[in-house]
Parts: structure tokens; C-alpha cells; sequence
């Protein structure tokens, strides 16, 4: 393999003195002169009509400058999925009634936080409850509660706004039927006839909250000339810009996203909120900047959690453990509005496809609405609730077999060079090796199967490197300083993954830099090009190619200028530390910074600025069929191969972590110590789902609102962790890199429960595995 | 009503009015502009708003501003002596212990006052120091680690 100076190198975060300092932004230390701070009012009841609402007390509270209702925002929409079959069905503020708790019903901007909370109090709202429900089975038969009735779009949806010509239609409602998925391939009948052995369980994922550090905060600035600032909790800004700049009616060029540091993300902070909008709409509407802070309550209740899931899974082997087929029937809960439930569903598929070779499958869901929170992407989005799934029926095959059930897996897992049905090839595979080594270095023969309440097993995960989503792709620019440095503009948000870091260094490599010489200018929407790189798992595998492009432009320039210079052909120079050389004779050379002031004297001050950009499945149009699952999906998988170590105490049935595995194959790694450190983060937030994250809602209403009812993984949580790179050249990745943030999280929480099973002997079929569960 | 009261902050004496019911952290954060603390849950269940006082770690969004009067307060923000980083701080940057950053200022402070009570401590010992202080990015290990370091290390803390 090339030697690599800076890429590949475990080089320290460029935003590390920011953070240990405490001079990092987050949104919410933001404050502007001037500023009002507003605050929301949530509905109480799961199901209601709103009968009235009076504001005229909550108006004449002294240093209230502004409330809002339904009425003031009425017509606008926005949603995660608003495409010509599922047009938008969320608002800012509900109108004619409210369909969960913490549904948002009105706002209000005051002088301070403590007048903004007692004019809530003053706003008097008549509901009419009416019947809800909550279950999502129930809410799918004749009769039930109807959450929604016809969905009829009220403007454009975004994929026209972005150039499919595909108008919305109307979304009937029925059984409450929010999103429906059905793909297939080959022939599952003839499958099963052709299998020894036929295995159908049924598996339940809860709600789980993204739980990350900083609470939701947007900061909004309508200044009088029709500009919009904005300082929000972000992973990727561009779809933040286009929402309110069409919701708010605001061209998108005069919505500014600055540049702030996100307090962790994992998915959570993806969508636009209502509170972002209502920010907004305050500020123009009172002239002044307006800040809202949300809660860690409203966090938990309308900040809208991880998919639930009800997986029936059939499947079918031969005796000698080669799956024949597959059947998925998914049930979706994503909550009183779609969320992001076609997606999810479809990444339900789509996430799996690549891991085992199954030639016959189906892959079936429905989303249903009810009257509970709702539910968009969280780490590997679909792929937690898919892999604990299929992958604990695996265990549980293999057992009936009298089978080992890695080998098992070594025998279906898919190899680099496989096609997947739906035309994506694995240019690069890793599970073969990981699982080999995973086996190796955990010791498993010996402790596979003892039953001694000690146990292990084994759960497999992949992840999409990018997908095709609107802006379509990301761009970034370089540009050469005439001291030699390069600053680099890139639309990527740093929300904790490492991508300031990783980009700079992508940057530096390809300019032959130090990274010190590289300045970032990162997801400031004003100042940078559109980037989807956060949003659709793509941080290095799209915008960082797009950086990588970028600067190769830049150094192409730069080569040209120095052979005129040196009297000499391109490729007969090189480029390292600074400097342009000549291969054969590296004394004869020039510094970057001699280039760039030449190439402006020379060419009319034309200096040295370098444009990349990538699109995520190039091939395709715009986007594959959510509902069908035809078309590409991605260029490029990340894989992951866990083993985890549990014990589980007989007499309580409480469980402990002992040890994680994970052999990840992320392709190259851009910087080994962010990665290091996206495998252990995965692997602790695996233990919180595995044992007990949960969501508890009780006739709607979330009854684990704070970290003292929500645990999540402390310090003393943590297991032993262990990590296997095995790294593999992605050829379409910058400098081979691929995905690593996302893909583990699902491995391990399988792994867990198989080693719960393990070493009990019992199966137990739905998360979290509690001590209740166990001992029962 | 608004009191004007005195805190000693970071070795600086700074004149402040708030309301009786105003938290330390809300003082901290709004009126004295020192946003290092970090509002997480504002319960305090997190950790992320942990300051120390006269080298107590507390949890200042459950200090009211009043309570804090005649004490020494240390936020991340006076961490930093002579521009030059405290070592807590150098390690979290080498050990790769912080993500999203939002937590670390609460670490490094609970962990100094760990340090500054009981300059070599065991593994345990560190755990126990930062248990109150949840992180959802790193997984603790290298937070411990960094911490460890420091303490092994022959220039410990000042």
C-alpha cells in the first residue's frame, strides 16, 4: 500500500483545544443582543380536537412579544419523506386537533425564559378528546381511531423542488396505513419447498431516544432585508436550509446555517422541528433574534425517537445451514406522523442485502400511524431492529441444526466481487476476514456453549457510504493561499464523528501538507458548498471524495504552474512538504507558496481555487424506489462482525457486558483513532439498547422523560472492548475509505442477545433484555 | 427581584444580578458569558454542567447563583494558565477523549478534582469520579485513560 504522510495517521482532532477549552459554540452559548427566548406549548391529550384557543391573557402579559397558534402558520408543511407519494404531513403547529403528546400547539417569544413560561400557562386551549390509539395492529383494523384522514399536499414536494418532474398526489389514509414497502427476488415459494428446515419468529424493537448530550436549540435572526440567520443542533445543514427557506417562503440562498458544534446527534437531529421553524417565524414576525432551548423532557417527547418494530421473519435452510430463503414482514410504529417510516422500512431491506447470500427473499412492510411520538433515523436506522432480527433467528437455526452458528454465517456471507440483486457490487467485503478473526482472537471454540451462564455470540451489520438523497451530491473548494497554506470549505458539520478532522486531512494529503496548513471552513451554508455527506452516512465516502477532488483540482493547478516554472513536464513532478519537486532530482523544486505567487504575477492574478464534487450512485438519477427497492443503492458498504461476552446472573437475571468485539472493515482509515473511537462509542451505545434503552409510553404519554428514568450507559457500563481492523481499499473511496460511524451499533446489540442465549438457554425475542425478561 | 451579588469566578471577582431562583448555571452561562458549563439536562442527571467549587465538583444547575457567594468557583474556562493547557486538557486532545465535546468540560472538572485530592489514583477511582458525568459519544475508555495518563505522568497536575 502507498505511504501515506498525513492520512491513515492517528493525528489529533482539529477541534480538540476548542472543546477541552470550553471555547467550542454549541448553538445554545450562542446569544445575540437583543435577543427574545421562546417556548412552546404541547399538547396534553394523545387524540383531541382543539375546540379554542385564547391567547388575549397570555398577549397582555407584560414582556410577551409575540404568540403564535395553528392559525398563524396554517398551509405549511414540511416532513423527513415529502416525495410524490407521501406528501408532508407535519406542521409547525397543529391545527383543527393534536394526535400525541408533546404535539406542538402554540409559541410564544418573551423577554426572558421565566415570562415566556408563565405566558404559557396563561394560553387557554379547549380540547375535545376523542379516541386513540396506540397500538399499531389495532390502529391497522376497520374501526380503529383514524389519526390522519387524506393527506392533500399544499405545495410542491421536495424532490420537485430539487428537479424530479413528479408532482405529489394525494396520500389516502387507510387503516391508517402511513407507508407500505414490498420487495422481492427469485422465488420464495419454490425457497421454502426447496429448504430442510423452515424457522418463523416473531421479534419487537421499542422506542429508543438518541440521548445525545445537547438538548435541541435553534437561534433564528430575520433581519429587515429578508435575510435569515440561523444557529442550530445539526448533522447536516442543507436540509435544515432548504425547509425553512421553504416553509418560511424565503429564498434558500438568504437562509444562513452557521457554523456551530453539535452536541451528538446519532440521527436525532437529522429532520427539521418544529422548533427550528417557530424560531424563525418569532424572529420575523417580532424583528428580533429568537432563541429556543428545548428541554430534556420535550427532548424524550418531541424530539422524535428511534423506530419501533414488529419483525416476523420466515426462514428457510438446507440441512447444512445454506439459507434458501427469506421472508420479512415488518410492522412500523413511527408515531402520529410518517417520520421517516418508508425509509426506515426500506433500509430494513436494503441494510441486510449485502451480508448474506440469499437467493430467494421477500421483504414486506407497513407503517402505521397511532397516536404516540415519532420516530425518524437513529445509528444505522433500520438496520438495529433488522439485525437483531435475523440475526438471533440465525442462532436460533443453527441450533436446531446441531451447527456452529459463525459457520453458519461464514457459509452465507457475502464475498468482495458478489453483485447483490439489486446491481450494487461489494467492491470490497470484510466479513469473511472479520468473522475468521472475530473467531481467532475471542477464543470462541472454548467458549461457545458451555451454558455456564457465561456466553458469547456473534452478530453481523453493513451500512450504506452514501446515498442518493436531495442537494444529490457534495462540492467543496480549495483555495491556495499565497503563503502556501490551503484553506478548505466543506458543508460537513462536525456533531462529534471527527469529520473537521477528517476532511482536513483528506485535504492535506492530496496538497502534501502538513495538516496545520490546512484552514477549515466547515458547514457555514453561506460560506461553503451544498454537502449531503452527514445526512445520507456519507462523511467520508462522499464529501470527503468531494474534498479529495477539490484539492487534486487545486494540485493539478498547481503542478501546471510549477512545470512552466521549472521548465519541465507534469508528470515529472511531485508534490510533498510544501513543495512542488522534480521526481528524478528533488533539490531542483518550489515552495506551494512560490506557485501561487507566481501563477498570480503570470496570469493576471488568476490564483489557485480548486472545485470537487460528488454524487452518491452517480448512475442513477436521483433516487432508488423506497417502496420497491429497485435500483442502486449505494457505491460502497461498511461491514461489521461482533462478538460480545456476557454473564448473566441466574437469581436476577441481570446481565453484564463483559467484553466487545468488533472486527470492522471501513475500508482505509482516514484517521485510525477517530475510528478507534466510533467502535467503542458503538459498542457502549449497543449495551444501553441491548439491555435497557426503552422508551415506556403509557397511554401515550412518555413516562421515562429524564436520565434518572432513561439510563443510558455510564462509565461503569462499559465492557472490555476489543477492535480487529480489517481494513479493506474501497477503490471508489478517497484513499479507500468507506463508512464506520453507524455500521457497529447493530452488530453488537445481535451479538448481545445471542450471548444472552448463550448462556442461559433461553431466547428472548424482544429488546431491551431486561433482568425481568431473563429470569421469566 | 434582582440581587447584585458577588462571585468569585476563575480568581476574578465579578459583580452579578440575579433573581433568587437563578442557578449557578444560568449565572455562569447568561450573565457572566462563560458557556464552557453546559446545560445537558438541567436536572442533575447529566453532569455536563459540573463546575468546581472551592475544588468540589458540583452540579451548578442545582446551585442557586446566591449559594455559590464566598466560594471559589472553577469553570473550564480558568483551566488554562499561562496560555498554556492544564494536563487533563492535553490528554483529553491526546487520548482522543472527547467526540462531540459537549460533556468534556464537566469531565476534565470532575476529573481535576479527583487529581487535585488524590494525585494517583486507581482505575476505579477514576470511574467513580466521572460516574455522575454521562457521555453518549466516547465510551468512557478513553476518557479514563487521559485521566490515568495524567496521573502516571511525572508532571501530575498543578
Amino acid at each position: 500500500m502507498k505511504e501515506y504522510s498525513v492520512v491513515g495517521k492517528p493525528l489529533p482532532r482539529v477541534d480538540g483545544k476548542v472543546k477541552v477549552t470550553g471555547q467550542a459554540d454549541f448553538s445554545g452559548d450562542i446569544r445575540l443582543p437583543n435577543m427574545l427566548h421562546g417556548k412552546i406549548l404541547r399538547s396534553p391529550h394523545p387524540h383531541a380536537k382543539i375546540v379554542s384557543i385564547d391567547t388575549s391573557k397570555a398577549q397582555a402579559l407584560p414582556g410577551v412579544k409575540a404568540v403564535i397558534t395553528g392559525r398563524d402558520t396554517a398551509g405549511i408543511r414540511f416532513a423527513f419523506v415529502d416525495t410524490p407519494r407521501y406528501p408532508a404531513d407535519e406542521y409547525p403547529l397543529a391545527i383543527d386537533k393534536v394526535r400525541y403528546i408533546g404535539e406542538e400547539v402554540a409559541a410564544i417569544a418573551a423577554v426572558d425564559e421565566i415570562t415566556a413560561a408563565e405566558a404559557l400557562e396563561l394560553i387557554e386551549v379547549e380540547y375535545e378528546p376523542i379516541p386513540a390509539v396506540f397500538d399499531p395492529e389495532e390502529a391497522l383494523k376497520d374501526g380503529a381511531p383514524k389519526v390522519h384522514e387524506e393527506i392533500v399536499p399544499t405545495t410542491t414536494c421536495a424532490w420537485q423542488d430539487w428537479g424530479v418532474s413528479r408532482q405529489a398526489r394525494p396520500f389516502k389514509v387507510v387503516n391508517n396505513i402511513c407507508a407500505t414497502v414490498s420487495m422481492s427476488y427469485g422465488d420464495i415459494e419454490e425457497g421454502f419447498a426447496e429448504s430442510d428446515h423452515v424457522r418463523q419468529d416473531r421479534f419487537v424493537v421499542p422506542a429508543t431516544s438518541h440521548a445525545a448530550m445537547e438538548p435541541h436549540v435553534a437561534l433564528a435572526n430575520y433581519d429587515p432585508s429578508g435575510k435569515l440567520d440561523v444557529w442550530l443542533s445539526h448533522m447536516s445543514l442543507a436540509v435544515k436550509q432548504y425547509w425553512l427557506a421553504k416553509t418560511l417562503g424565503i429564498p434558500i440562498g438568504k437562509v444562513r446555517v452557521h457554523k456551530t458544534f453539535t452536541g451528538g446527534a446519532f440521527g436525532g437531529k437529522i429532520n427539521l422541528f418544529p422548533y427550528e421553524f417557530l424560531a424563525a417565524f418569532l424572529s420575523r414576525k417580532t424583528g428580533r433574534p429568537v432563541r429556543i432551548v428545548l428541554s430534556r423532557e420535550e427532548v424524550f417527547t418531541s424530539c422524535r425517537l428511534s423506530h419501533r418494530m414488529i419483525i416476523d421473519i420466515k426462514t428457510g435452510v438446507k440441512r447444512d445451514g445454506t439459507i434458501m430463503a427469506q421472508h420479512v414482514k415488518l410492522i412500523n410504529d413511527p408515531g402520529a406522523y410518517r417520520g421517516s417510516s418508508p425509509v426506515v422500512m426500506y433500509l430494513a431491506h436494503a441494510f441486510c442485502n449485502p451480508i448474506y447470500n440469499i437467493p430467494n427473499w421477500k421483504h414486506e412492510g407497513v407503517g402505521v400511524y397511532t397516536n404516540k411520538a415519532i420516530c425518524t433515523p437513529k445509528r444505522g436506522h433500520g438496520s438495529p431492529q433488522a439485525r437483531f432480527a435475523a440475526e438471533s433467528q440465525l442462532d436460533i437455526i443453527a441450533e436446531h441444526l446441531g451447527l456452529d452458528p459463525a459457520e453458519m454465517r461464514l457459509k452465507n456471507v457475502r464475498k468482495t466481487g458478489d453483485v447483490l440483486p439489486n446491481g450494487d457490487r461489494l467492491d470490497s467485503c470484510g466479513l469473511g476476514t472479520g468473522i475468521w478473526r472475530a473467531l481467532e482472537l475471542t477464543k470462541w471454540k472454548e467458549k461457545r456453549g458451555r451454558r455456564n451462564n457465561r456466553g458469547i455470540g456473534m452478530g453481523l451489520a453493513a451500512m450504506f457510504s452514501g446515498a442518493a438523497y436531495y442537494p444529490f451530491g457534495s462540492a467543496a473548494i480549495v483555495k491556495l493561499n499565497p503563503d502556501g497554506t490551503a484553506t478548505l470549505f466543506t458543508g460537513q458539520s462536525e456533531f462529534g464523528q471527527g469529520s473537521d478532522t477528517a476532511v482536513s486531512q483528506i485535504a492535506a494529503e492530496e496538497l502534501g501538507l502538513g495538516l496545520d496548513n490546512v484552514i477549515l471552513v466547515s458547514a457555514d451554508s453561506e460560506l461553503c458548498p451544498p454537502d449531503l455527506g452527514g445526512f445520507v452516512s456519507g462523511g467520508i465516502f462522499v464529501s470527503g471524495e468531494a474534498v479529495r477532488r477539490a484539492a487534486a483540482d487545486a494540485k493539478q493547478q498547481l503542478l501546471t504552474n510549477a512545470a512552466e516554472i521549472l521548465e519541465t513536464k507534469v508528470d515529472d513532478l511531485d508534490i510533498g512538504n510544501g513543495h512542488i519537486f522534480v521526481r528524478a532530482n528533488p533539490e531542483k523544486g518550489l515552495s506551494l507558496a512560490e506557485i501561487v505567487r507566481n501563477s498570480i504575477q503570470r496570469h493576471n492574478a488568476d490564483s489557485i481555487i480548486g472545485k470537487g464534487f460528488c454524487k452518491p450512485v452517480p448512475e442513477i438519477e436521483f433516487y432508488p424506489s423506497l417502496s420497491k427497492g429497485t435500483g442502486r443503492f449505494t457505491d460502497a458498504y461498511g461491514f461489521a462482525v461482533a462478538v460480545a461476552e456476557v454473564e448473566v446472573d441466574p437469581e436476577t437475571g441481570r446481565v453484564r457486558v463483559l467484553e466487545v468485539t468488533i472486527a470492522d472493515d471501513c475500508g482505509f482509515a482516514i484517521n485510525p483513532v477517530s475510528v478507534h473511537g466510533q467502535l467503542v462509542s458503538q459498542a457502549v451505545m449497543g449495551v444501553g439498547d441491548a439491555l435497557y434503552e426503552e422508551v415506556t409510553t403509557e397511554e401515550g404519554r412518555i413516562v421515562n422523560t429524564s436520565f434518572a428514568d432513561y439510563k443510558i450507559p455510564g462509565v461503569f457500563d462499559v465492557p472490555e472492548f476489543r477492535h480487529i481492523p480489517v481494513e479493506s481499499v474501497e477503490p471508489k473511496g478517497p484513499f479507500g475509505g468507506k463508512e464506520v460511524g453507524e455500521c457497529s451499533r447493530a452488530a453488537v446489540i445481535a451479538a448481545i442477545a445471542n450471548a444472552v442465549s448463550d448462556a442461559t438457554g433461553v431466547r428472548i425475542y424482544s429488546l431491551p433484555i431486561t433482568p425481568e425478561k431473563v429470569v421469566r | 427581584v434582582k440581587k447584585l451579588i458577588t462571585l468569585s469566578v476563575n480568581g476574578e471577582s465579578r459583580q452579578v444580578a440575579v433573581e433568587p431562583r437563578t442557578t449557578l448555571l444560568d449565572a455562569l452561562r447568561d450573565e457572566l458569558g462563560l458557556t464552557g458549563a453546559k446545560k445537558g439536562c438541567d436536572l442533575g442527571n447529566c453532569g455536563s454542567c459540573t463546575v468546581l467549587l472551592d475544588g468540589k465538583p458540583v452540579l451548578s444547575c442545582l446551585l442557586l447563583a446566591v449559594e455559590a457567594q464566598g466560594k471559589d468557583i472553577l469553570t473550564i474556562e480558568g483551566l488554562v494558565q499561562n496560555g498554556e493547557l492544564h494536563p487533563l486538557q492535553q490528554a483529553f486532545i491526546d487520548y482522543a477523549a472527547f467526540q462531540c465535546g459537549f460533556c468534556t468540560p464537566g469531565m476534565i472538572l470532575s476529573a481535576k478534582a479527583l487529581l487535585d485530592e488524590n494525585p494517583h489514583p486507581r482505575e476505579e477511582e477514576v470511574k467513580e469520579a466521572i460516574s455522575g458525568n454521562l457521555c453518549r459519544c466516547t465510551g468512557y475508555t478513553n476518557i479514563v485513560e487521559a485521566v490515568l495518563k495524567v496521573a502516571q505522568s511525572e508532571k501530575g497536575t498543578r
